[in-house]
């Protein structure tokens, strides 16, 4: 992580919407096909006006730190949006990800896809109850290239 | 059973905080009841396999922010009540006689413990008599939240294959494995309560511990040891400038993993055999 200033110490130690759900309405996962990490998040969702919005949401990470905090940030913002919203939310994440050191865009990117996989689950569970539960992989690699390793060592 | 398994969880690890966040002689006395606690869960989870109970380590999160211990003594006797109304669902009423009788005396022993002030929380990330670089400082914060999180998911991980097996050979890694990763969760989370920066290890999902194939979780710790070893080596390299104390602990932990490397190796070789029996 860039810099742990002391609101990322306080996602660390106490990161927002941390732990399982009983029961959600509908389950995500976004996975590093690179190392098995993944994310799941867990939505409790109520209709309004015939829109969905998300009444609750939960995640868990098998990962790293970097992805604790990304996914103790993004849910945060994630409380009691539509799932309009959302989706903007998820494309304002994956539109910055360029600007982020890998790990992090990885890590982020992750969380993301979750949201988006727990999202799309619903709208499938809406029109076939036994839908089970989507994945999706993330393309950007944690891993630093050599080069960029280099570059960053000689700057 | 289930609640009383998810409150006893609970409790040990809210005791355990409360020993970590103490400077004083009050954490002997909190570790020593939490890691009874700690044997209440494991013979209640025993209980549950016994009477074909299904269970997890899922619970809740657990508020341990205080400026005085008496503030998370007071919680802790709130929980010891919820599990006394509790105990009624266990059927084996040996044991429930033995807890009960246990938080009866906890109860009463932390009532007359000495308060005093809590500086876990404050953030101050800064150990006693050690000065640290910012860059320093950053990686050793980095290190303990990740490896705090990793010791606890692996004490979890050794106590569900030691509930499940009755292979004594594996049992006896398996107790080593949860015996070092206590004393290593204790001394890294020390150091952050020292830091300010002291928090609850965070839930475990499912699928790190309900393990179809215990071959490949062998194989991929022994991965992640090697892993954990690399990490030390880093902190050790970055803080022996600043603290050659500190290193010196680093290297101590890091020579630590690789006796667990070996036992790993054995406890994969077993499997291995009982394959090809």
């Amino acid at each position: 992580m860039s810099d742990l200033d002391p609101s990322i110490i306080e996602h660390m130690a106490n990161p927002h919407n941390y732990g399982p759900m009983e029961n959600p309405d509908a389950m995500g996962i976004g996975e590093n096909p690179e190392n098995g990490e993944k994310v799941v998040i867990y939505l409790k969702v109520k209709e309004e006006n015939g829109e969905p919005v998300i009444e609750d949401i939960k995640f868990q990470a098998i990962a790293c730190m970097t992805t604790v905090v990304a996914g103790s940030i993004i849910t945060h913002e994630a409380e009691n949006i539509s799932f309009e919203t959302g989706n903007e939310l998820i494309g304002a994440t994956l539109g910055m990800l360029d600007s982020v050191p890998p790990a992090e865009a990885a890590c982020s990117e992750m969380v993301a896809l979750s949201l988006q996989a727990a999202m799309d689950t619903y709208r499938a569970k809406k029109d076939d109850p036994n839908f089970g539960t989507i994945t999706y992989k993330i393309e950007n690699s944690c891993i630093i290239p050599e080069e960029q390793n280099n570059d960053n060592t000689s700057n | 059973m289930t609640t009383l398994l998810i409150k006893t969880h609970e409790l040990w690890l809210e005791t355990l905080m409360a020993g970590l966040m103490s400077r004083t002689k009050n954490r002997e006395t909190l570790y020593n009841f939490a890691d009874i606690i700690f044997r209440h869960m494991r013979w209640i989870e025993r209980c549950m396999i016994l009477n074909n109970k299904t269970y997890n380590y899922d619970r809740d999160s657990i508020p341990i922010k205080v400026t005085k211990l008496s503030g998370i003594l007071n919680n802790i006797n709130h929980r010891i009540g919820e599990i006394d109304l509790q105990l009624l669902s266990c059927p084996d009423k040996d044991l429930v006689k033995r807890i009960a009788s246990d938080l009866k005396y906890i109860r009463k022993t932390l009532t007359v413990l000495p308060d005093e002030n809590i500086t876990a929380f404050d953030a101050s990330r800064k150990l006693d008599d050690i000065e640290l670089t910012k860059e320093a400082t950053d990686a050793l914060t980095l290190f303990l939240f990740e490896e705090s999180y990793k010791e606890y998911e692996l004490i979890m991980i050794y106590n569900y294959l030691q509930a499940h097996s009755s292979d004594a050979f594996l049992n006896r890694i398996f107790q080593i494995m949860i015996d070092e990763s206590m004393f290593h969760l204790r001394s890294f989370a020390e150091m952050m309560s020292e830091m300010g920066i002291l928090g609850v290890p965070r839930v475990i999902h499912k699928s790190l511990y309900i393990i179809d194939d215990v071959k490949q979780f062998l194989k991929d710790g022994i991965d992640e040891e090697i892993a954990a070893k690399e990490m030390c080596v880093e902190l050790s390299d970055a803080v022996a400038k600043d603290s050659k104390e500190l290193a010196d602990f680093f290297d101590f932990i890091n020579n630590q993993e690789d006796y667990h490397i070996s036992l790993m190796k054995d406890a994969l070789a077993h499997y291995e055999e009982l394959e090809n029996e």
